[in-house]
This record gives C-alpha cells, sequence and structure tokens, in this order.
C-alpha cells in the first residue's frame, strides 16, 4: 500500500472548490434568505515535501478552506482530488481519508481533552486507525520524539493544563502525524502561543515536511510567517484568491493591491515610517462587492471596469496568478465590453 | 524630545503584584520602577504571562482579586484643573478615584467587545461618560462633543446610532479609543487594542493614534507582544519577563542594538519581511512557571549566554551607557568577567533577522 513518493508529487488537488452558507435575512420574516459565499472558486494544489501557504485576514474563507480539505464542510461546488482520485464528497468521509488528510487547529488547549492524559489522545487515533495494540505504545513514543517532546516519558502522563502552549501544540501535531497522513493542514497553527516559542514550532512543521515528504497547508493571517515556510504562497480576499505565486514573490514583489497592502501594513522596524502609510478607502470590511471586484470598494486603484466585472486570473509567468483587471491583458478587456453590448 | 517630556505624568517606585495570599501566592509583577513624561509613549512588551497587564491593571487600580498589590508607590501628576497636584493612585479612596479616571488617566482595553455594553447604542455609552464628569452640561452639547469624538477617529456621526454588534472589529476598537479621549486625559493606557484585528486595520489604528498624539499630546502607555509594532511607535520601550522589567531603552535604540538576550531572543522570534531566507531559531524552552520560578535571572534556563552567576543570583536593573537606558543582565555588570556576545555588544548595530 506504501507507494513511493518524491517531492514535488501531488497528493491533494481541488479545483473549483465553493462554499456557500445561509446568510441573514434582509429584514422580514419572508425575505429572501442572503447567501454568503465564504470560499468562491479556489483551485489550489498541495505537493509532497512543500508547504502552500494560505494567507488571509478573518474572514477571507481561508478556515473553511481547510475544513473542505479535511472533509468537515461539504462544498457546495468543486472537486477534491487524492492523489489523482476523485473523492465523492457527497458521501460520507471514510477512515481512510481521515488517515491521509490530518488538520491541526489554531487553539491547543480547545483541540486537547481536558481529562484525558497526553498518552490517550496519541494512542486513541493510532487504535481507531486499526495499529495493533501492542505497537500502539511504540508508535506514540516515536511520534512524541518527532515533534521533539523527549524524554516521552514526561509527556505521556501529563494532562494538557500541565504542558505549556507550545509543548501542548506539539502533542496536536504529533497526534496528527501519528496515523502516518501524507497531508497535514495546519490552521494558524502558531497564532495562539507565546512569541517565543513560534519559530520553534514553525521549524518544526517545515523539518516534518521536509523528512516525512507531507504535503502541507500552512494557514495565517502573518504573512511574514508564510515568507518564512512556504514555498508557495497564495492570498486569500472575501472567499478568493487573489494572488499567488512560489517562493518569495508575493511578498517581494506583490501585484495585486490588495497584497500589497498586506505587505505595506505589517509593522516593519526595516523602514521607519511613521505617517500614515498605505491608505485603502476606510470600508466597512464585511461589505463586500459581489458583483465585480471584491476589492473594489476598498481598493486605491480602483477603475471602471472593476466595479461590475469580476476580475480573471492573470497569468503573470513562473506561476505567478493575480486576480486583479489592472493585469489583464487589453484582450481580456475587451472581452468584457463585448459582452456587456 | 521636547521640554514637555521632562514633566512627569506618572511615576511608579518598586511597584509589585501578587497574586493569592501567603505560600501559594504568585509574584506577577516585581519591583517595577519607572516614569513617564508628558506626551511621550512609553511600550510595554512581553509574552503572556509576563505580568505587563497586570502591571497596568495595578497602576490604575482595577486589578481584581485575587491580584493584590503588595509594595510600591504610583503617583499620577494631574493635568487641567488640578494642576500640579500629586495624586497617590495607591492610598486614593474609590471616591477620588473616580474623579481621576477617564479625566486624567484613561484605559483601552483589548477586546472591545467585551468593554460595550451589548444592550446599549454606542451614542448613549458616550452620553454616560461625558455626563458623569460634568452634570450640567446639556444632552445636546454632549452629542456635539461625541460627533466631534467619532470624528476624530475617523468614524462618521451615524454609528452613535449603532449597537456594537453592529460594527467591525476595528470601528469598535476605534469607539473605545474615542471614549477614552472623551474627557481630554493626561494619559492613556492600551492594553494591546490591536491584538485582535486583521493587519490592515491596525495600520489604519496605529496610525491614527500617532496622529492623534501628535495633536492632542496625550502620553500612551501601549502594551503588545509585537515588539516591532513598538519600534514604530514608541518612544521608550520596556521589556518585560516574568514579571520583571528586564531591559528599558529608547524605541529606536533597543531595536538597533539589544542589550539583553530575551530582547535579541524576542526580535529573532519575528521572521522578516525582506531579505534572504534564513533559519531562525527563536528562543528555545518556554515562558517559566510564575509559581516555581527559576532561581537566579528568570530567564536563565533559555538564556544562551547564561554563566554560573545568572543560576543562583538575581541580576538587578541598572542603567548603563551614561544612564539613558538600562538592562538587568549580569553580561552588562562592570565586575563581569564573561565575554559579552558582539550581538549584545555597544560595537553592534545587529538588524532583527541577522540572528544571533
Amino acid at each position: 500500500m506504501m507507494e513511493q513518493v518524491t517531492r514535488g508529487d501531488i497528493v491533494l488537488e481541488a479545483r473549483g472548490l465553493s462554499r456557500e452558507f445561509a446568510g441573514r435575512n434582509e429584514s422580514g420574516l419572508f425575505r429572501k434568505k442572503r447567501r454568503v459565499r465564504a470560499v468562491d472558486d479556489v483551485s489550489i494544489t498541495l505537493r509532497a515535501g512543500e508547504v502552500l501557504a494560505i494567507v488571509g485576514e478573518s474572514g477571507s474563507g481561508k478556515s473553511v478552506l481547510a475544513r473542505m480539505l479535511a472533509r468537515i464542510v461539504v462544498p457546495t461546488e468543486g472537486e477534491l482530488l487524492l492523489r489523482g482520485e476523485l473523492i465523492a464528497l457527497r458521501e460520507r468521509r471514510t477512515a481512510a481519508y481521515a488517515g491521509e488528510v490530518q488538520l491541526v487547529l489554531q487553539d491547543p488547549f480547545a483541540s486537547a481533552n481536558p481529562v484525558r492524559r497526553v498518552r490517550h489522545s496519541l494512542e486513541r487515533p493510532l487504535l481507531i486507525h486499526g495499529t495493533p495494540k501492542e505497537d500502539v505504545v511504540v508508535r506514540a513514543r516515536e511520534v512524541l520524539a518527532s515533534v521533539a517532546l523527549t524524554p516521552q516519558d514526561e509527556y505521556l502522563d501529563r494532562y494538557p493544563h500541565e504542558l505549556s502552549g507550545g509543548q501542548l501544540q506539539r502533542v496536536n501535531i504529533a497526534r496528527g502525524l501519528s496515523v502516518n497522513p501524507k497531508v497535514l493542514l495546519a490552521d494558524e497553527p502558531i497564532s495562539m502561543l507565546d512569541v517565543s516559542v513560534r519559530l520553534g514550532v514553525l521549524n518544526l512543521l517545515r523539518e516534518l515536511c521536509d523528512t516525512r515528504l507531507l504535503a502541507m497547508m500552512y494557514i495565517t493571517h502573518d504573512i511574514a510567517s508564510a515568507r518564512y515556510i512556504a514555498d508557495e504562497s497564495a492570498v486569500m480576499y472575501a472567499g478568493q484568491v487573489v494572488e499567488r505565486a512560489r517562493g518569495t514573490r508575493v511578498m517581494d514583489a506583490p501585484i495585486h493591491p490588495y497584497t500589497q497592502l498586506l505587505v505595506d501594513s505589517v509593522p516593519n522596524p526595516e523602514k521607519l515610517s511613521k505617517q500614515s502609510s498605505p491608505t485603502a478607502h476606510n470600508v466597512d470590511s464585511t461589505h463586500f462587492n459581489y458583483e465585480g471586484c471584491r476589492f473594489s470598494p476598498r481598493c486605491p486603484q480602483v477603475m471602471d471596469i472593476c466595479r461590475g466585472n469580476q476580475p480573471p486570473e492573470v497569468d503573470l509567468g513562473d506561476g505567478h496568478m493575480a486576480r486583479c483587471w489592472l493585469s489583464a491583458s487589453d484582450a481580456q478587456r475587451t472581452a468584457v465590453k463585448i459582452l456587456a453590448k | 524630545m521636547n521640554e514637555d517630556s521632562l514633566v512627569p505624568v506618572l511615576d511608579v517606585t518598586n511597584f509589585s503584584v501578587d497574586y493569592g495570599y501567603g505560600d501559594d501566592a504568585v509574584r506577577a509583577v516585581s519591583d517595577v520602577s519607572f516614569s513617564l513624561g508628558r506626551s511621550q509613549v512609553l511600550g510595554v512588551a512581553g509574552e503572556s504571562g509576563s505580568g505587563k497587564s497586570t502591571l497596568v491593571y495595578g497602576l490604575t487600580r482595577l486589578l481584581r482579586a485575587p491580584g493584590v498589590i503588595t509594595s510600591g508607590e504610583v503617583t499620577l501628576h494631574l493635568a487641567g484643573e488640578r494642576n500640579g497636584e500629586a495624586f497617590n493612585v495607591l492610598t486614593a479612596s474609590e471616591d477620588e478615584l473616580r474623579q481621576v479616571r477617564w479625566s486624567q488617566v484613561s484605559i483601552v482595553m483589548q477586546s472591545a467587545l467585551n468593554a460595550l455594553n451589548p444592550l446599549r447604542r454606542v451614542g448613549k455609552e458616550f452620553d454616560e461618560v461625558l455626563r458623569r464628569h460634568d452634570r450640567t452640561s446639556s444632552k445636546t452639547a454632549r452629542q456635539e462633543r461625541a460627533i466631534e469624538l467619532l470624528a476624530l477617529v475617523g468614524l462618521a456621526a451615524d454609528r452613535l446610532q449603532r449597537f456594537p454588534h453592529e460594527l467591525s472589529g476595528g470601528q469598535r476598537q476605534r469607539v473605545m479609543i474615542a471614549m477614552a479621549l472623551a474627557l481630554r486625559p493626561e494619559l492613556v493606557i492600551m492594553d494591546e487594542p490591536t491584538t485582535a484585528l486583521d493587519v490592515v486595520t491596525q495600520r489604519e489604528i496605529v496610525s491614527e493614534l500617532y496622529e492623534l498624539r501628535q495633536k492632542l499630546g496625550f502620553a500612551m502607555i501601549f502594551i503588545t507582544h509585537d515588539l516591532s509594532l513598538l519600534v514604530e511607535l514608541a518612544d521608550e520601550i520596556m521589556v518585560m519577563y516574568a514579571g520583571e522589567i528586564v531591559e528599558r531603552a529608547p524605541a529606536v535604540e533597543l531595536h538597533g542594538a539589544p542589550r539583553h538576550p530575551y530582547t535579541l531572543g524576542l526580535m529573532n522570534s519575528f521572521p522578516p519581511l525582506q531579505g534572504d531566507r534564513v533559519r531562525m531559531t527563536g528562543i528555545p524552552g518556554s515562558p517559566p512557571n510564575l509559581k516555581s520560578p527559576p532561581g537566579g535571572c528568570a530567564f536563565h534556563p533559555r538564556c544562551p549566554s547564561a554563566h554560573d552567576r545568572c543560576r543562583t543570583q538575581a541580576p538587578p536593573l541598572v542603567a548603563i551607557e551614561d544612564g539613558h537606558r538600562s538592562v538587568a543582565c549580569w553580561l552588562h555588570d562592570s565586575s563581569s568577567t564573561e565575554v559579552v556576545p558582539v550581538s549584545l555588544s555597544r560595537r553592534a548595530a545587529s538588524r532583527i533577522g541577522q540572528g544571533a
């Protein structure tokens, strides 16, 4: 069953994934329910031994995306392929799928059972996924070692409240790894941790990705940490991927006005300028434009075409993509004008 | 630095706070002294559990049981009508405190959603603050003042009619800032006001705070775990670890050349947004459990430069380099024979990202 995996192989692929939720009523009991598109037509590829970072603010749909990949949330539209095989999304998630795709959540204290020892949290997934009882203890010790929690005896019999946030997050990662998954989805794994231990966990994730050839998705609101760890980064805004590139191009040479705003907003003592910096139009961030570009109400460089027309995904070469009319070719712009007539 | 900054707003000496009593007591803030000048911004940086929030709750007497102030003196130098009066915060009665709160010192908490009453419109909150301190004011005058205050933080007047849940996180925090400024206080304390917000909103609010401070001239204590944010905003930065101040220096100097190994470690815990990608290590281990703090210097189990003396003796906070900055570390003790790492020495012009 163990197939040979090489670095860069496509492990999990999402094509045109969308998810709608029922929104609030437009005031009035019998009015039509508003639909909210939390994730809108997102296509991503997770490769063995690589980290894909998804960068977005709260409400950008990044966590819903992760939950769809973990098959906790059922997509409204789109396809999911695990090693090239189409997954039947309408059916119940199988244990086999859960064994291959694991999710690590943000809050280590909320995701650990407070009345159970670490030992229990580590052994239970192994038993569920059919590891023989006699191997379970050995395996639990192995994964603890792989997240650098040694000597293991010190940790196995502890309760969650006896560990620090960083240690507990390592236990959660160990729990995710115990069933030997091929894909690890990490949803803001460091944002709840003390600043001084964040890099340790980040380095651990990178090492695990390299040594076990895991396909990893790292979800974050911190674009600098994405730059540190990722092989490829995608920026999400209002449910859509607005820019994507390999390496550090998204941070070093952002093309989309939203990415530029994001990069300029990060506190950066290296370029000290105490003046008020980039001015986005100060719009209620819950107000998105669903007709045209989602970012157009806040965009400092907005044009007429942006307000009524969804921007196309523009290929900028070398796998750099931006969803923006500013980068669109003349042909793409004319196509819209013809359609409008 | 202008002359104003030499006039003190707040003086704190040997201030300590415990949680609990007797043998169970946990020392959360230990022997902290500092003073803050008029219209100065003091940044307090530290991780969770470092005592930074406890410090300001203690200073403002907002500490709840089992928090106990065990020692120290806090003097607030009042302005306005009571100009020049030295107000002893720790011995004041509740009534006396009430007169000083909002009008002389105000506080903005991390979670605006918890600070605002969910059942009240924003306008009502403003009205109450303004009425409490001036019972003779007319309703329309108070409303005008509220609109003026909202404009100060870039919000439209119609927000007064809204309930907190109808506002975005950034708008709520702006409302809190506007309320904190309502009675023109001399000192505004900000406890992680932007931590729960997105970076773009954080950037907007920080630039607004900077402009407001220029315009209105209040002093500010700004608490955060994000050292790089403080470098942009603060005049001086105080770094706390395990309830103690480990380093205090002008912001630019602290960032350019930290002296305490913890400060350096903290700076190297934030991956940079430019330059080559190099492996960084952060700080090994985890913050200490204050119930059983390590002996000697609280940072020694995690410190790359720890030596014998650090394990047994706690270093005091002492002034170094002509007294304009101070550090609590044996490396910089005049009697120390230890070699100071280049990254922490006087010659250093180390920058974030170029590791230790």
